[in-house]
């Protein structure tokens, strides 16, 4: 093996130190974007699915509804390479203006980190995954930052 | 308005039930088996299927909203998932104002399992009407 390819403090096999890289590649790389209009059913499934009653998610969206409306669209085949499974490390809401049913709204994500850490359980592999909001006004309406995890 | 920090938000305790997560699974199209499915669950060593973060991110968004009303507008909400949740255990959101600068208020928000462990860490900031 190359010291190139694998740096000595990583340990890992070689498979998983090129994901690793062909992952780091597509940073900034934007997804197809995404469209979708805000639906009144889709709103009232998803606030009866967190259980919350408040009257005004018949016409508006809660905080964390964007993610139902238009799901990232980036497939990363390489980050399955690495471990067993995904897991979901945290998300940032920034909220700009309120987004009501009938809006028009694109998602665009793209990959904005990629790296590694060791803990406890092992070595993890961290993607931040950004995703912006555009209503049919052309104003962004939110953003989104999400830390997805491979373990 | 009379924030003060130190504040406590009113608390909000959930039951997530593995029928929730279905219905959750199905609002967001998210549906990564870990949710639901016990043996693929167990199959990457998990002890049973887990709470979809953004369902506790969603329970922390009723706990800031049902708070705020309407007497303020959410500008940013960031959660942080720190330990898993297993359906079948009672989910307490808590928070606390930690700022008062004018209009602008900052909340610390938290997730915790029924031993008490803070699962999910989060913080909202809001700007109250004037």
């Amino acid at each position: 093996m190359s010291d190139q390819l694998v740096p000595s403090s990583s340990g890992l096999p070689a498979a998983n130190v090129s994901a690793l890289e062909r992952l780091r590649a597509r940073i900034g790389e934007a997804a197809p974007s995404t469209e979708a209009t805000v639906e009144a059913g889709h709103l009232k499934r998803f606030a009866e699915a967190i259980g919350d009653p408040n009257p005004r998610w018949t016409g508006e969206a809660p905080p964390t509804f964007l993610v139902a409306l238009a799901p990232a669209s980036l497939h990363l085949a390489e980050a399955e390479e690495y471990g067993k499974g995904w897991l979901n490390g945290g998300n940032r809401f920034e909220y700009f203006e309120p987004v009501k049913v009938g809006d028009r709204i694109t998602a665009t994500g793209r990959v904005a980190e990629v790296y590694e850490k060791t803990g406890s359980s092992g070595t993890l592999l961290f993607i931040i995954f950004e995703t912006d909001y555009v209503n049919q006004h052309g104003r962004t309406v939110a953003k989104l930052r999400g830390t997805a995890i491979r373990r | 308005m009379n924030l003060t920090v130190g504040q406590e938000l009113p608390e909000l305790v959930k039951h997530p039930t593995t029928r929730q997560l279905v219905q959750y699974a199905g609002a967001q199209g998210d549906f990564y088996e870990i949710h639901y499915d016990q043996a693929y669950a167990q199959s990457v060593g998990l002890s049973g299927v887990i709470l979809h973060g953004l369902l506790k991110a969603g329970f922390l968004g009723q706990l800031v909203t049902d708070w705020l009303g309407d007497r303020g507008t959410l500008k940013s909400f960031e959660v942080s998932y720190r330990g898993i949740d297993q359906p079948g255990r009672p989910y307490r959101c808590r928070g606390r104002v930690t700022k008062v600068d004018g209009d602008q208020v900052e909340l610390e928000v938290w997730g915790e399992d029924s031993a008490g462990n803070r699962t999910t860490a989060g913080t909202a900031t809001v700007e109250m009407k004037g």
